[in-house]
């Protein structure tokens, strides 16, 4: 009975990473010609209390932020820091997890 | 001894800000709140003496420039230049050395991004800049031989204005950069370093990328610099010295390897023309090797 008590712990807690999984949010991002000038807006989205990753494609100009569960960002708050970073925020898309 | 050198001001004054090209400034942006730190070692050689005093100048430079983002449009700089010279030449006595080194002039200047056309994997912009060159660097050193010529001081001993724009063209594969500005030299101990005007052009191409996978992928860059460059003739007591000044054009291959946080890069200035007025000193060549890197 332990036994299986333990193994019934053990699955729940290998999969409380996928439940928990949170928000994933794609930004479009104009501007992004070379890794040296892409750390800015790394660290300013990184600086965002929730976010988990920050993941920058540059051929395709996409930067994708993963968030913790139960927080969520507008808009509006991306397209401040990737203003602020010197970039243009061109769309916005985000997958429920 | 007023007709000691010509060259040695220039490539120090040369504000190497922190940004695309190696030998000159650059529009491309610096986050609010965020700094670039860029550390340069320059070494200028200049022996192809037209006179009979067959002088061997050399400059070692170590300019920090720091930069900061104050806004998404308007970024600050501080140019910070540690310098050794060192002249030598042939007297009526014999050869003679005459060296100097320590902190030179330090140059602040604000950039402003005028213009930007951002798309996907590549921008456009246009900033003018401005900025003074401040009187840091001793301007009244002396050696046994007696007080050294203005030319080869640490520092002019003014307050020296410049202004500027550049533009720069970025994409994933290659770049463009260019620039103009000029530099007003003002008096000080009755020496007048001669007014500069100068005009940058840069390409560089993408020639290698790796270190893709999981994160940011790495750059190699290679690329070629031209820099034209007039100085007027420096003023001794008010008198125009007619060895100083003149137009100098270096044509600069480089080298850059650019990662997310740092870019380590080398150039070589080669003066491909040299119009110099009386027997002012010609150049041999500048090598810069530099280190940016983003805080």
């Amino acid at each position: 009975m332990k036994k299986m008590i333990v193994l019934i712990m053990m699955i729940g807690l290998w999969s409380t990473p996928s439940l928990a999984a949170g928000t994933q949010y794609n930004l479009r991002v104009d501007g992004l010609s070379c890794p040296f000038c892409a750390y800015g807006i790394e660290k300013k989205l990184k600086r965002s209390k929730g976010v988990e990753t920050v993941k920058i494609d540059l051929e395709k100009g996409m930067v994708v932020v993963q968030v913790k569960e139960g927080i969520s960002f507008t808009k509006a708050h991306f397209k401040k820091l990737v203003d602020d970073a010197g970039f243009t925020l061109k769309s916005m898309t985000e997958a429920a997890p | 001894m007023k007709k000691i050198m010509a060259c040695g001001v220039l490539f120090v004054a040369s504000f190497q800000l922190a940004a695309a090209p190696v030998t000159f400034n650059t529009a491309l942006p610096v986050s609010k709140g965020e700094g670039v730190v860029r550390v340069q070692a320059k070494y200028l050689s200049a022996t192809d003496d037209p006179g009979p005093m067959n002088r061997d100048l050399t400059v070692k430079a170590l300019p920090v420039v720091g930069v900061w983002g104050v806004s998404p449009r308007w970024s600050l700089f501080a140019i910070v230049p540690l310098l050794d010279k060192s002249l030598k030449l042939d007297t009526p006595s014999g050869r003679m050395k005459r060296s100097v080194d320590g902190l030179g002039d330090v140059t602040t200047l604000v950039r402003y991004t005028a213009y930007r056309n951002d798309q996907p994997g590549r921008t456009f912009r246009i900033a003018p800049f401005a900025g003074i060159e401040m009187p840091t660097g001793k301007d009244d050193e002396q050696d046994a031989f007696g007080r050294l010529p203005g030319a080869l001081q640490l520092g002019s001993g003014a307050w020296n204005p410049l202004l500027g724009v550049v533009m720069t063209n970025q994409s994933l594969k290659q770049e463009w950069g260019a620039s103009a500005s000029i530099k007003l030299n003002n008096e000080a101990n009755r020496f007048e370093r001669g007014d500069e005007a100068r005009l940058d052009l840069s390409w560089h191409r993408r020639i290698w990328m790796g270190g893709a996978a999981g994160g940011l992928p790495h750059f190699m860059y290679a690329g070629l610099e031209g820099n034209a460059i007039w100085q007027g003739r420096h003023r001794n007591n008010g008198q125009a010295d007619p060895n100083s000044g003149g137009t100098t054009f270096f044509l600069a291959p480089t080298l850059q390897y650019i990662t997310i946080h740092n870019v380590i890069e080398v150039a070589i200035q080669l003066p491909v023309i040299q119009n110099l007025n009386g027997s002012a000193l010609q150049q041999d060549f500048i090598v810069t090797l530099s280190l940016r890197r983003n805080i």
